[in-house]
């Protein structure tokens, strides 16, 4: 009997390590051979860096890492996402990272304040909010006023950049959400999935996400007049032991390919 | 000491020092942060306060439901013999590994807007659960049914049912059989499996935020309350883990006797 347990115990484990072998979760490295080192610029430029970035720049920050990687086959840039709050939190209690991109001008101000940025932080892209709601609209929502006669609206925390934009900008249009109406998600993913695959009827993201999300919700314009725009830099963590490499991937993100890419999402030029 | 130290290997008490002081110094941790001073009115805050009275409300249904149903479906897979009761056991104890924001998707695609069963509510009778207080109740009892079962069956299947024969033997029908051996005999597994029902209820974070949302008031439980109040209102959200690691500790001594054995 105990046999047959720790037995099964060990299949279950092992067709667990099998499966992830098979999807190529255990395939960490060489995935993109071929890549020619046509642009190596310095031999600095080498070794893994961290990057905490916030959510909205998932999507983008994905495809700017494998890009900086083929330019730099030397090195490898490995990313954090999660809420800029969340994130400048982690980095003042000592989580290693690297470089810090945050979706607001606040969340890294702190850190330049507390001491922990090297240099000056870059500006590198700058993005609008929407409204989203369900594929086809069904609340036929066409602004911010409807929001305070939908069930729920999701809105990003408060101490999350997103959730302070929106916030502003309902403060802007005079537009008051009562509070038992609105559920915070921790970050603008979540904030998003709230209505994309959840029941809210509409929420306020920031359009690069909404157009992540492609079909599975519908964005309303806000009008630019009622409308904030997100900044977003990008800075050296002062503790980082690999500040060359660190450099370089700021240099890359503010570079053609990298701005090219961030335009493709739906991200607005730094200035 | 000396003696005992002989027999046992150094480094099996090594190993249980280091165990031990893993579990504990997160909770030495959190507890010098409290800033005892403010205590009582970092609590007494709007969103302390609606957060901790979500809570109990919300954990106290959620262990009566997990104890309504728990209690039958313990009963059922201790005394009825039927094909698949062991996949029915395993199935009905998963909640007690599945990743709570698992559950908590599970629920979506079963009880929201869309779900399968959620779309009828919906449509027919326009109850959306999803990001309503019930759906906080059903995001707790969902984590919270297993406790209930896993102690309760114990309990049955521990139990002398000569007892019963004796009661029905002598004339007693089957609920007074039920209502004066069987409770009483399993009343400590009882009152364990409620008590972990509800202490888990009061817990649950996962299910809760992915099937019921945060909406402050309405499904911001406390461990909601706790993670997203951390970086911008500290003291309330370490003040309201204080209360829950009071509530669990509380619960744990009170059950040391009955189902953890004595120590």
């Amino acid at each position: 009997m105990r046999r047959t347990v720790v037995t099964g115990l060990a299949v279950v484990f092992a067709v667990f390590v099998a499966g992830l072998v098979a999807t190529g979760c255990g395939n960490d490295s060489g995935s993109t051979p071929g890549s020619s080192a046509s642009t190596t610029k310095a031999s600095e430029v080498t070794g893994a860096i961290t990057l905490s970035a916030a959510a909205s720049l998932t999507e983008a920050f994905a495809e700017i890492g494998e890009g900086f990687q083929r330019a730099n086959p030397e090195a490898s840039a490995t990313f954090n996402f999660g809420s800029s709050g969340t994130l400048a939190t982690q980095i003042q209690q000592g989580a290693p990272a690297d470089s810090f991109a945050s979706a607001d001008e606040a969340n890294i101000d702190k850190l330049v304040t507390a001491g922990l940025i090297a240099g000056e932080p870059t500006v590198f892209a700058r993005n609008r909010l929407v409204i989203v709601t369900k594929p086809g609209n069904p609340e036929q929502v066409t602004g911010l006023s409807d929001l305070a006669d939908l069930g729920v609206v999701s809105l990003c925390g408060l101490e999350v950049p997103c959730g302070k934009y929106a916030d502003q900008i309902l403060t802007t249009a005079a537009v008051t959400i009562p509070t038992d109406r609105i559920t915070r998600g921790q970050d603008v993913k979540t904030t998003l999935g709230a209505v994309s695959t959840g029941d809210a009827d509409a929420a306020i993201v920031y359009v690069t996400d909404a157009e992540s999300a492609g079909d599975s919700v519908e964005t309303v314009t806000i009008p630019d007049a009622q409308n904030v725009i997100a900044i977003y830099p990008i800075a050296v963590i002062a503790a980082s032991t690999n500040q060359p490499t660190t450099r370089a991937f700021i240099d890359f993100v503010t570079g053609p390919k990298a701005q090219a890419t961030l335009r493709s999402f739906g991200f607005l030029p730094p200035d | 000491m000396s003696r005992r130290g002989r027999r046992t290997p150094w480094f099996a008490i090594a190993l249980a020092a280091v165990g031990f002081a893993f579990i504990t110094l997160p909770l030495v941790g959190l507890i010098q942060q409290v800033s005892w001073g403010s205590l009582v009115d970092d609590l007494r805050t709007p969103e302390a306060q609606a957060a901790l009275r979500l809570s109990l409300v919300c954990s106290v249904w959620a262990a009566a439901l997990a104890m309504a149903f728990g209690v039958p479906l313990a009963w059922v897979l201790a005394r009825v013999e039927f094909r698949g009761r062991a996949v029915a056991r395993a199935l009905v104890l998963l909640p007690l590994v599945v990743p709570p924001v698992v559950g908590g998707v599970g629920l979506f695609y079963a009880f929201g807007r869309n779900g399968l069963i959620g779309q009828y509510l919906w449509d027919w009778f326009g109850i959306q659960l999803t990001f309503s207080t019930a759906g906080v109740v059903m995001a707790e009892t969902f984590v919270a049914l297993p406790f209930v079962v896993i102690t309760v069956e114990a309990a049955l299947r521990g139990m002398d049912r000569r007892y019963e024969e004796a009661a029905t033997t002598l004339g007693a029908r089957r609920s007074t059989v039920f209502r004066r051996v069987t409770v009483p005999l399993i009343a400590p597994g009882l009152v364990a499996g409620a008590a972990l029902a509800w202490a888990r209820a009061l817990g649950e974070f996962g299910a809760t935020i992915t099937f019921a949302g945060n909406i402050q008031g309405r499904t911001q439980t406390t461990p909601l309350a706790v993670y997203l109040l951390l970086e911008s209102k500290p003291e309330i959200a370490i003040g309201l883990s204080i209360v829950l690691l009071t509530v669990c500790v509380a619960v744990l001594a009170v059950l040391r006797d009955r189902w953890l054995g004595t120590g």
